[in-house]
């Protein structure tokens, strides 16, 4: 049995992933960590009452997250795999950027990870076993333009999951990282036709990344088989960077 | 639980935590935990005692200071335990090595 908690559970990315680790074994349990919208998380919780539920979780609020992380060990005593998935995006100059909006996206896309890390490794530590999985952006690779608070977030999970991954490497904890491109979710939903056009021709696959194309990549970090692996960054991108 | 025994019990628990493959007589009560004059462990090492600390007594070392002070060896290790369990009572022979 591998226990997953899986944050940003409502949001497309969030279902494929927490749909392959379902998938993985036939007695995975998966926690989808929802906050305000959960419509997509509560049918996916009622389609597999023994094996997916739902738990509250502001991730940038620690005392939340332990909160979150002792209703789900109580639960089913543990936490395995923490997928860092939440993200949250406003594209801006920053020129003109209101502070504001920066420390909200730094807050979701950064803060949340060190967070989400911190609550779930003493339970890890215990157990001298953990996977986590850190979804980035190939922002933090390639940063556009109106990105700089969510490519300098993005980037910085990358740093934070290569230092920690060297931290906790020998109590057999891995820590990665993964690196999106243009995936059809609803972050895309806002980009006018002609950003939308221009994303498209510069994936050399020439089609946007299907959510499932991502998860299975964190389905593979998850995994016992995955033992070796750590510190890395994996962009799933169609050959863009 | 008396010292001793309690001193035991942390001895393995360190040997067992850190999967160190030196006999136990080798961890004696006073030898230094970290440094190289002691076990040579880093900080890790302090992270996985202070989670099976935690975990097995329920004594949680949020205070770097506390912790340092507390991790030195199996001696302050099992003071500090012995007290988080009878916060009344003072080991007199663990208290004298002051």
């Amino acid at each position: 049995m591998i226990v997953t908690l899986v944050t940003g559970g409502n949001g497309l990315l969030g279902q494929a992933i927490a749909q392959a680790m379902l998938d993985s074994e036939p007695d995975a349990i998966v926690w989808l960590g929802v906050r305000q919208n959960r419509d997509r998380a509560d049918t996916m919780s009622r389609s597999h009452p023994e094996r997916c539920r739902c738990v509250d979780l502001d991730v940038t609020d620690p005392t939340d997250w332990k909160r979150a992380i002792a209703e789900m060990e109580s639960t089913v005593g543990r936490i395995d795999v923490l997928v860092n998935n939440a993200g949250h995006a406003e594209d801006g100059l920053l020129a003109t950027l209101d502070p504001e909006s920066w420390s909200r996206v730094i807050a979701v896309n950064l803060d949340a990870v060190f967070h989400g890390c911190q609550a779930v490794l003493p339970g890890m530590i215990g157990r001298r076993f953990g996977r986590i999985v850190n979804i980035s952006s190939l922002s933090a690779l390639l940063a556009p333009p109106g990105q700089t608070h969510y490519a300098a977030a993005k980037a910085g999970v990358l740093g934070l999951t290569q230092s920690l991954s060297k931290e906790v490497a020998r109590i057999g904890i891995t820590v990665n990282a993964v690196c999106p491109g243009y995936i059809d979710t609803e972050a895309l939903e806002s980009l006018s036709t002609e950003r939308r056009q221009a994303a498209l021709a510069s994936i050399p696959m020439r089609r946007l990344g299907r959510p499932e194309e991502v998860a299975s990549v964190v389905r593979f970090l998850a995994s016992r088989e995955a033992s070796y692996m750590t510190g890395a960054s994996i962009k799933v991108d169609g050959g863009i960077f | 639980m008396d010292e001793v025994a309690l001193r035991n019990e942390i001895r393995a628990l360190v040997l067992e935590t850190l999967m160190l493959s030196i006999p136990t007589e080798e961890l004696t009560d006073e030898r230094p935990l970290f440094g190289p004059e002691g076990l040579g462990l880093d900080s890790v090492d302090a992270l996985q005692l202070v989670v099976a600390i935690d975990k097995k007594y329920g004594l949680k070392m949020t205070d770097q200071e506390v912790a340092r002070a507390t991790l030195r060896s199996v001696a302050t290790l099992s003071e500090a335990v012995f007290r988080h369990r009878r916060p009344s009572q003072v080991s007199p022979n663990l208290n004298s090595q002051k």
